[in-house]
């Protein structure tokens, strides 16, 4: 929890900002939770200059220029990632927009047209829209998304063959939810996604947390399988922390056989040559 | 795709190598050979875009960054340990900000740094040296109009100091001086070449 201090807006006219009414009226206890005396003596924060908390810096600030807050994170190519992020998240939530647009605008063609049964109603939903929340989100479901598992599933069950409550989905970041239904539904996401994990080698340390058999897993149809782990899942730390498990192992020939260094060596050639 | 012979096989199979050794290689070379931190740039965004469609991941963009930052914070150091390798240091980084790109847009995260370094280039012990100046005015023209567009004010103080530097610095060349005043006028037009300078800073004198 980071202590914000405010600037004081004064009337603008004096030399030294007015500091506002006291905070400190009325109140009981001071910050430290000890009780005040009644008289009044004690100072506010907007006395002392030098009197900051000692971790007062906020956790995001914006710059004039930028396209919206950055986090406190010093390396670049953090700094990017998220860029990238952001921008990528602002265009998902265009498209999504139009999506549900264009889908409104269909239904009420069709409910024009006679039928009466609109299951959904006609009433605009509410989206997520807070940068900070999708963002959050996006790492969440990038997590998720940067696993072998999720490889093996996209492969092995393209998106028309999905059948709805069997195989998982991508929880909506869009949609507007609690925060402890919004975990919920990535945990839930994760550990159905655990039923793709590629069979475990023998002395590997990315062990499954989850007791259930693997190897038996594979031959069994998915329906029992995706029922199964999600009994008989733990709950995984990596849900909350974000560590991915079974991350993709990226395989690399060592140095052998590619020689990069040798070849920079060489003068560099008309780099039209290659096509 | 074009580029030199040993970026196939790695933009083929990014993931056949080491990619932050491959970034921290580039690197190197860049600091080492000025004709190729011209091209790096272009190097670089292809291999960006091979792990990116391959392999979803951005190692090699990752490791490139942390190792331009590194360089970044050490720069003094640098100049003062070789100012070739500074030189080659400042036009590889405008490079990059050039040609990466995120989602279409320029890398916020370099502007400021990308500023420092002109900024730095603008001081009078760099502008008594011919090689930094020509340096730094070949950078505005790559890419002074972007930066320009990313932090106006930036721009504004920066060229404060080059017409002070044209004006009053001593010891400047006549090269350093013609470069200065080309790269004033340039911006002036709005970063484009207008015929009148381009018939007096390009053409061949006839007589």
């Amino acid at each position: 929890m980071s202590f914000r201090q405010r600037s004081p807006h004064g009337g603008g006219t004096s030399s030294s900002p007015q500091p506002p009414p006291r905070w400190s009226q009325g109140r009981k206890r001071g910050a430290d939770g000890k009780r005040r005396k009644q008289n009044g003596t004690d100072l506010s924060v907007f006395d002392e200059n030098e009197h900051r908390p000692s971790d007062s810096r906020l956790d995001s600030f914006t710059t004039p220029e930028g396209p919206g807050p950055l986090s406190r994170c010093s390396d670049w190519g953090t700094a990017v990632e998220e860029d990238e992020m952001r921008t990528s998240v602002n265009k998902e939530i265009a498209r999504y927009r139009r999506k549900l647009l264009i889908n409104e605008f269909s239904r009420e063609r069709k409910s024009s047209s006679g039928s009466s049964d609109s299951k959904e109603s006609t009433v605009t939903v509410e989206l997520e829209t807070d940068e900070v929340v999708l963002m959050r989100r996006q790492k969440q479901i990038n997590y998720g998304k940067n696993t072998i598992a999720y490889d093996r599933y996209i492969k092995e069950v393209p998106r028309c063959h999905r059948i709805p409550g069997v195989h998982p989905r991508t929880p909506n970041k869009f949609k507007k939810y609690s925060r402890r239904s919004w975990d919920q539904q990535i945990k839930l996401w994760k550990v159905a996604l655990h039923s793709w994990d590629p069979p475990t080698e023998e002395g590997c340390d990315l062990q499954e947390i989850s007791p259930v058999d693997l190897g038996e897993m594979e031959t069994e149809s998915i329906g029992s399988n995706s029922t199964e782990s999600q009994t008989s899942s733990q709950d995984n730390d990596d849900t909350y922390s974000g560590t991915p498990t079974k991350v993709r192992h990226v395989d690399y020939q060592a140095e052998g056989e590619f020689d990069l260094e040798a070849c920079l060596s060489e003068p560099l050639k008309d780099f039209n040559t290659v096509s | 795709m074009l580029g030199p012979l040993w970026l196939t096989p790695i933009a083929k199979d990014p993931s056949s190598v080491d990619l932050e050794k491959v970034a921290n290689i580039i690197v190197d070379q860049s600091l080492q050979d000025c004709v190729f931190s011209k091209e790096a740039g272009r190097i670089c965004y292809t291999i960006i875009q091979a792990e990116s469609k391959q392999v979803g991941q951005s190692v090699f963009r990752r490791s490139l960054l942390n190792r331009l930052q590194q360089e970044y914070k050490d720069r003094e150091e640098l100049r003062s340990r070789s100012l070739q390798a500074w030189i080659c240091y400042v036009t590889f980084i405008c490079n990059i900000f050039d040609y990466l790109r995120v989602n279409n847009m320029p890398m916020m995260a370099l502007v400021n740094p990308v500023y420092d370094c002109l900024f730095r280039l603008a001081q009078p012990d760099s502008l008594r040296k011919e090689e930094e100046v020509d340096c730094l005015v070949l950078q505005l023209h790559r890419i002074g109009e972007q930066l320009e567009r990313m932090n106006s004010q930036r721009m504004d103080e920066l060229f404060s100091l080059l017409r002070d530097g044209f004006l009053l610095q001593e010891g400047l060349s006549s090269l350093s001086q013609l470069l200065l005043l080309e790269i004033i006028e340039f911006r002036a037009a709005d970063w484009k070449m207008t015929d009148a300078a381009q018939k007096y800073y390009y053409s061949e004198v006839t007589d």
